[in-house]
C-alpha cells in the first residue's frame, strides 16, 4: 500500500468519525472533536499525502531543481506585492507551471510557495491552508491542460481560483472563530474577505492575459531541455542484425 | 526584504534546540484550538510574552500583532452580527438584511468574539516567535528529523537557499530595466503589472537556467545515488534539548486530558456561564502556564550548562 494512500483512508476515517460523532452527543471524543483542529489535521494529511506522491514521481535532480525554482520565484515575487495584499504573481506562476509540469509538480510549486515566503510574511496555521489553496491551483491547472482550452479560458479559470482560493483560506477563519457554524456564517465570513478575493482575481486575469502565454513558451523550452530520453542500448538485435551498444 | 525575518540575536530563546521550539509552538497552537474558557485562552497568551521579550523579538512582535488586532475586529464584528443564540438581546435592528434576517447583537455572541480573539492572539503570538527565533534551515532539518517525505524537504530547502540569489536577481533586473527607460511604477494597476512583467519574464529565464546549474551540480555529487545523506549541520539533542522537548509537548497533554474531564471549556450559548474557577480549575490553568513557562527556565540553564 502506498504511503499516500494511508493518509487519504486516515483521511476518510477521520471525516466519517467527525461526522458521525454528534450523533452521539455523549462521546468523550466529542470535546476534542473542535472543527478548527479537524480540518487543520485534514490538511495537513492531504499535504503529507500529496508530498509522498512527488517522492514517486521526482526521479531526479533536475525535477527537484526545477520546481524548487518555480516555487522561489513564485514565492519572491509574492513579498514585494504584500503590501498591495492579494494582487501577486504567486497564482498565475503556478497556474502556468501546473499547466506546463503536470499535477505533481504543480502542487510542489504551490505548496513551497507560501511556505517559503511566509519566512518573510510571517509563519502560522494560515500557512497549511496556503500550501493546499496553492496546490489544488497546481494540480487543476494539469487537468485543464487534458480539455485542450485555450489561454482565455486559462484567465477565467485565474479569476475562479481567485475567489475558491479566498473560501479555503476563509475555512480557517471560520471553523475556528466563528459560532454557529451554518452556511449562513459562512456566507458571511465569505462576504468579509470578497474585496480581497475580487483584487486576487483581477489580478490573475491581468497577469495570466498579459504574458500568461510568454510565460507557459518559456515553461515549455525548459520542460524540453530538463525532459532528455537517455539513449538505452538495446539488447534485441536490429533489422541489420547487429546488436546495439556490443 | 533581504533575507529572512529570523536574526540570530543571540539569545537564550535563539539558542534553544529547534525541536523544542516547533513542539512548544505546536501546544500551543493545540491548547488555544481545544480550550475556549477566555481565562484559559488569555493566560495561554500571556504565557508567550515573556518568551517574546527574553528574544528579544518584541518590537517585531508589536508589529504582527497590529495585524492581529484587525484580524480580531472582524471577529469580533462577524461574531456579533451572525449569532442569535444568545439570550441578552443588547441592540435589535428594525431592518431585515437578505442573508442574515434581522441582525440581533446579543452580549453572549460579544463575549464569543472577545474570547476568540484571545485565542486567535494566543496563536499568532507563538507563530510570531517561531518566525523569529527558529531558522528556516533548522525548520527543515526538524522535518527530515521527523521522517517527512525526504524529496520534499529538500525541495523546500533548496528553494530557502535560492531566496536571497533570486531577490538579488530581481533587484538586478529592476535597475537594467530602469536604466533602458522602463517606468515600472508608474500608472494604474493594469499598467503596473505590465512593468513587472519586464521583471518577471526575464526573471524566470534566467533563474531556470540557473535550475539546469544546481541540477547539474547535484548530479555530479551523485544525488541519489545512495540511500542516505549526511548533513553539514546537524540537531544533536542534549539532555537538556531533551528535557525541553518533553516539556514543551507536557502541556498539550495535560490540556487534552483536562478537556477529556470537562476542565478548561466555558458557556457562552444560550447564556454566559460563570467566569469565576474553582480553586482546582485555578491549580490547573497556575500549572498549565508553568510548564509552558518551563521552556523559558531550560533555556537559561541550557546557557549555564553551555557556558560551563
Amino acid at each position: 500500500m502506498r504511503k499516500s494512500h494511508v493518509c487519504l483512508a486516515l483521511i476518510f476515517a477521520i471525516g466519517t468519525v467527525a461526522f458521525i460523532m454528534p450523533i452521539f452527543p455523549s462521546s468523550p471524543l466529542n470535546i476534542l472533536l473542535n472543527w478548527g483542529l479537524v480540518s487543520v489535521v485534514l490538511v495537513v494529511l492531504a499535504i503529507v499525502a500529496f508530498f509522498f506522491e512527488f517522492e514517486g514521481a521526482a526521479i531526479g535532480s533536475k525535477e527537484i531543481a526545477l520546481v524548487a525554482m518555480l516555487g522561489t520565484i513564485a514565492a519572491v515575487l509574492r513579498i514585494p506585492f504584500a503590501a498591495v495584499p492579494s494582487v501577486q504573481p504567486s497564482t498565475y506562476l503556478i497556474i502556468c507551471s501546473g499547466y506546463v509540469f503536470g499535477p505533481v509538480a504543480g502542487f510542489m510549486v504551490g505548496a513551497i510557495t507560501p511556505l517559503v515566503s511566509n519566512f518573510f510574511l510571517g509563519q502560522g496555521p494560515w500557512t497549511v491552508y496556503q500550501i493546499f489553496a496553492w496546490g489544488l491551483v497546481g494540480v487543476t491547472a494539469a487537468y485543464l491542460r487534458r480539455f485542450g482550452l485555450n489561454i482565455k479560458w486559462l484567465i477565467v479559470f485565474g479569476i475562479l481560483w481567485g475567489y475558491v482560493f479566498g473560501a479555503i483560506m476563509n475555512i480557517w477563519f471560520w471553523t475556528s472563530f466563528v459560532y454557529p457554524l451554518t452556511l449562513k456564517t459562512f456566507v458571511i465570513a465569505q462576504l468579509n474577505t470578497v474585496w480581497f478575493d475580487t483584487f486576487h482575481a483581477a489580478g490573475n486575469a491581468i497577469f495570466l492575459g498579459l504574458f500568461g502565454k510568454k510565460t507557459i513558451i518559456i515553461l515549455e523550452r525548459f520542460r524540453k531541455k530538463f525532459q532528455w530520453v537517455t539513449f538505452k542500448p538495446s539488447l534485441e538485435p536490429g533489422p541489420d542484425g547487429h546488436v546495439l551498444g556490443s | 526584504m533581504r533575507s529572512f525575518r529570523y536574526r540570530d540575536k543571540g539569545t537564550v530563546i535563539h539558542r534553544l534546540n529547534p525541536v523544542g521550539k516547533l513542539a512548544w509552538v505546536g501546544s500551543i497552537l493545540l491548547l488555544a484550538l481545544i480550550l475556549d474558557n477566555p481565562l484559559f485562552l488569555l493566560f495561554l497568551f500571556l504565557s508567550t510574552l515573556p518568551l517574546a521579550i527574553a528574544a528579544r523579538v518584541w518590537r517585531e512582535w508589536l508589529s504582527f500583532m497590529k495585524f492581529a488586532i484587525y484580524l480580531c475586529i472582524a471577529i469580533i464584528i462577524i461574531n456579533a452580527l451572525v449569532s442569535s443564540h444568545g439570550t441578552h438581546v443588547l441592540v435589535q435592528f428594525p431592518f431585515r438584511l437578505p442573508v442574515m434576517g434581522a441582525p440581533t447583537i446579543t452580549l453572549e455572541a460579544i463575549f464569543y468574539g472577545v474570547g476568540m480573539s484571545l485565542r486567535l492572539l494566543a496563536i499568532i503570538s507563538a507563530f510570531t516567535i517561531l518566525t523569529f527565533t527558529v531558522h528556516p534551515d533548522d525548520v527543515m532539518l526538524t522535518m527530515i528529523k521527523m521522517k517527512l517525505p525526504y524529496k520534499s524537504v529538500l525541495v523546500t530547502s533548496l528553494s530557502t537557499r535560492f531566496i536571497p540569489t533570486l531577490i538579488d536577481d530581481v533587484e538586478r533586473i529592476t535597475d537594467v530595466q530602469r536604466s533602458r527607460g522602463l517606468e515600472l511604477d508608474k500608472g494604474n494597476l493594469a499598467n503596473r503589472i505590465r512593468g513587472r512583467a519586464s521583471v518577471i519574464i526575464p526573471l524566470l529565464s534566467n533563474s531556470l537556467d540557473r535550475a539546469v546549474q544546481v541540477a547539474e551540480a547535484m548530479e555530479s555529487r551523485a544525488f541519489g545515488a545512495g540511500r542516505g545523506r549526511t548533513f553539514y549541520k546537524g540537531i544533536r539533542m542534549s539532555l537538556i534539548d531533551v528535557l525541553t522537548l518533553a516539556f514543551a509537548l507536557l502541556p498539550c497533554a495535560l490540556g487534552i486530558v483536562m478537556r477529556l474531564s470537562g476542565y478548561g471549556n466555558y458557556q457562552y450559548y444560550p447564556t454566559l456561564g460563570g467566569i469565576a474557577l474553582s480553586s482546582l480549575e485555578w491549580s490547573l490553568l497556575v500549572l498549565l502556564v508553568f510548564l509552558l513557562l518551563a521552556i523559558l527556565l531550560l533555556a537559561y540553564v541550557k546557557e549555564r550548562v553551555d557556558l560551563d
